[in-house]
């Protein structure tokens, strides 16, 4: 008998077995992960707390100045609950449009299927900055929407730039790939009997969406929404873009600060705020798993 | 080619008139692009009654459930139930109860809330939904089990939620899709019997879809055989096994010994046996004999009048119980032979010259396929 059938036989051997082979291909991942991302943030952590001169020098002191301002002045209480905000209204706008592609992806069969996933996936190819001049061109005084509004009679054009629309919209579609891919998974469970089982037993379509469909998939929304509500409140470029300096976000004003202002403490503060924000996020992903079972 | 029936007696058949059954199938038909799944079927099914859709994967047994159903879209042909036309109605307003061979329970529900969910869609006052929940998962007996999850429940126990979720509803008709395929042997035995009991206690209308001659001809009032989108044949079990209408039916259902041979009137020539039969025929034709009919004896034996006998010499031996397999070589040809285990009988070993007899009337003679 083989080791791999003698392992099958009995249970206890195998688990003795699988254990180390599985901790040693967490290895390399680990140090990886250790080096490129645990040791940054330890040192982010570190610098909100160091001591600068006004010049930006670091004196080499530890200071708590900037987590006290952080914690006293209204302005980063309204970014934050200006990012957590508008992060929560893209991914509801995402999950809405993304849902009905999933589903008629998740039912679509053969070449199809596959073509239509390519055109999903697709837009992953190009940069977000590519997609978001893309935007520009869409949604500027000058852009195709508001040119056709002015030949259709309008006589001012709407403001979909520069302001907290155009970082919207931009940010729904460069995030629409993983939503729809996060839900492809998620619908994965979802067995077509089912909701013929549903339909024989006088479920009418939009019955067998609510009770059968929609609850199967919320892993899947669940997944979705939280891909999607981090990578919204992290993006910077798209807002930097789209906003024009005038829409104040978490992302941008770490970035100001690193990049412009050079006020590195700040900048690393408002980035564990970020973080923290990812950890709630997490929490309450890993809560709504559980209650849906 | 339409094979002839192999005796001139007329099959009793049981069910209603053409057309006057309480699910009439009249010449339904489904073609997918060139590919005739289902070919004009026609069949009448009583109240009450439990009829088995038998045939091989691909017969088109299956896609013709699912139109009933509702679930396929027609191609051709009209589906009655009680006098009223379902061919357009879509599923979930044909009152149908369809049993699923992987179950399609609801994950996410308890087996209570599964059980519910048909009744929930008829609006039906809450007081009367636990009532007749209780009611459905008491007959299945699964009492206690009603807040666990799909997932934790075995096969068989998954299979019963199914049954009840079906039946809870009291569906005009109840429509099996291999339900027990799933399952292993003893259960699917036990299920056999659990479910054709329910059926008649309740007096529902089932049509059953299996692949399984066995489980077709223990549970069914009748059986209708499909092979190739077509009947072969409509009859109640012990018709289709002593007197199958084709070659495929003798085939599919039970085992058969299978000749080829020329028929000049009652005689048949089978290479060098000439063996009788009680038709006439004449042309090359396939002739079936059950190897249960035939009897075997001690060489040398003198055979009753009439009988066809013939004489061989036993080649292997397979005991098995309830029954003993021969295979005898006879002439050139090898006939199998079965013979039931009665207290202390002799055994014949590998080697036995013997004598197979059988009567004219069991040398099933049918026209040779062109």
């Amino acid at each position: 008998m083989t080791a791999a059938a003698i392992s099958k036989v009995s249970g206890r051997d195998a688990d003795f077995g699988a254990a180390p082979i599985a901790l040693m291909l967490l290895v390399p991942i680990t140090i990886v992960n250790l080096i490129g991302f645990v040791l940054p943030v330890a040192n982010l952590a570190i610098l909100s707390v160091s001591e600068v001169r006004s010049s930006g020098a670091m004196t080499g002191g530890w200071s708590m100045a900037k987590w006290l301002l952080v914690a006293t002045d209204p302005f980063y209480w309204e970014l934050l609950w200006n990012s957590v905000r508008t992060s929560l209204v893209i991914t509801a706008l995402t999950l809405a449009v993304s849902y009905p592609i999933a589903l008629y992806l998740h039912r679509s069969t053969g070449l199809w299927r596959n073509a239509l996933l390519v055109m999903v996936i697709s837009p992953l190819l190009l940069s977000a900055v590519v997609r978001t001049y893309g935007w520009i061109a869409i949604l500027s005084d000058q852009g195709l929407v508001n040119q056709g509004l002015m030949a259709l009679g309008a006589s001012e054009p709407v403001r979909l730039m520069f302001n907290l629309t155009g970082v919207t919209i931009g940010l729904t579609e460069i995030l629409m790939p993983y939503m729809i891919v996060a839900l492809l998974a998620g619908l994965g469970r979802l067995d077509p009997r089912v909701e013929e089982a549903a339909a024989t037993l006088g479920a009418p379509p939009w019955r067998v969406f609510v009770r059968i469909v929609l609850p199967l998939s919320l892993p899947g929304i669940a997944l979705g929404s939280l891909l999607t509500f981090v990578l919204a409140i992290s993006s910077f470029i798209t807002p930097k873009l789209l906003g024009g300096g005038r829409v104040f976000l978490l992302a941008t004003e770490v970035y100001d600060q690193a990049m412009v202002t050079l006020d590195w403490p700040l900048a690393a503060t408002l980035s564990i705020i970020v973080l923290l924000v990812f950890g709630v996020a997490l929490a309450l992903y890993g809560r709504i798993l559980r209650s849906i079972g | 080619m339409m094979h002839q029936a192999p005796t001139d007696m007329t099959v009793a058949a049981a069910g209603p008139r053409a057309g006057q059954g309480y699910l009439s199938l009249q010449g339904l038909t489904k073609r997918y692009h060139d590919f005739l799944a289902v070919e004009a079927i026609d069949l009448d099914v009583a109240q009450g009654e439990f009829v088995a859709l038998l045939g091989p994967s691909g017969c088109g047994k299956t896609t013709t459930l699912r139109m009933i159903a509702g679930l396929v879209p027609t191609s051709g042909g009209r589906i009655v139930v009680a006098g009223q036309d379902l061919t357009a109605v879509p599923p979930h307003k044909r009152d149908m109860g369809l049993v699923f061979q992987s179950y399609a329970l609801f994950p996410h529900m308890t087996i209570a809330q599964n059980v519910a969910f048909g009744l929930e869609m008829r609006r039906l006052p809450r007081m009367e939904i636990a009532a007749r929940v209780a009611e459905a998962v008491a007959m299945v007996r699964l009492e206690g089990r009603e807040d666990r999850r799909p997932a934790q429940l075995s096969g068989g126990q998954q299979q019963r939620v199914a049954l009840a979720r079906a039946l809870v509803v009291r569906p005009s008709i109840l429509l099996f899709d291999e339900p027990l395929s799933n399952l292993d042997a003893k259960l699917r035995e036990e299920m056999r019997s659990e479910i054709r009991e329910i059926q008649q206690r309740l007096g529902t209308t089932a049509l059953f879809v299996t692949h399984d001659q066995d489980e077709a001809l223990t549970m069914s009032d009748r059986i209708v055989v499909m092979s190739h989108g077509r009947i072969e044949q409509i009859g109640r079990p012990e018709d289709l096994y002593e007197r199958p209408a084709t070659p495929f039916v003798a085939r599919f259902v039970g085992r058969t010994n299978r000749f080829t041979g020329n028929a000049h009137g009652t005689t048949i020539r089978l290479g060098d046996l000439a063996v009788r039969a009680a038709t006439q025929r004449s042309g090359p034709v396939e002739v079936m004999i059950r190897p249960h009919r035939v009897a075997l004896a001690a060489a040398g034996c003198v055979p009753a009048d009439g009988l066809n006998s013939v004489t061989g010499i036993v080649r292997r031996t397979t005991y098995s119980g309830d029954f003993v397999q021969y295979l005898v070589d006879a002439d050139g040809l090898t006939f199998m032979v079965e013979e039931a285990t009665v207290g202390h009988g002799r055994i014949a070993p590998a080697g036995t010259a013997v004598t197979l007899t059988w009567a004219p009337a069991d040398t099933l003679v049918y026209e040779a396929a062109p």
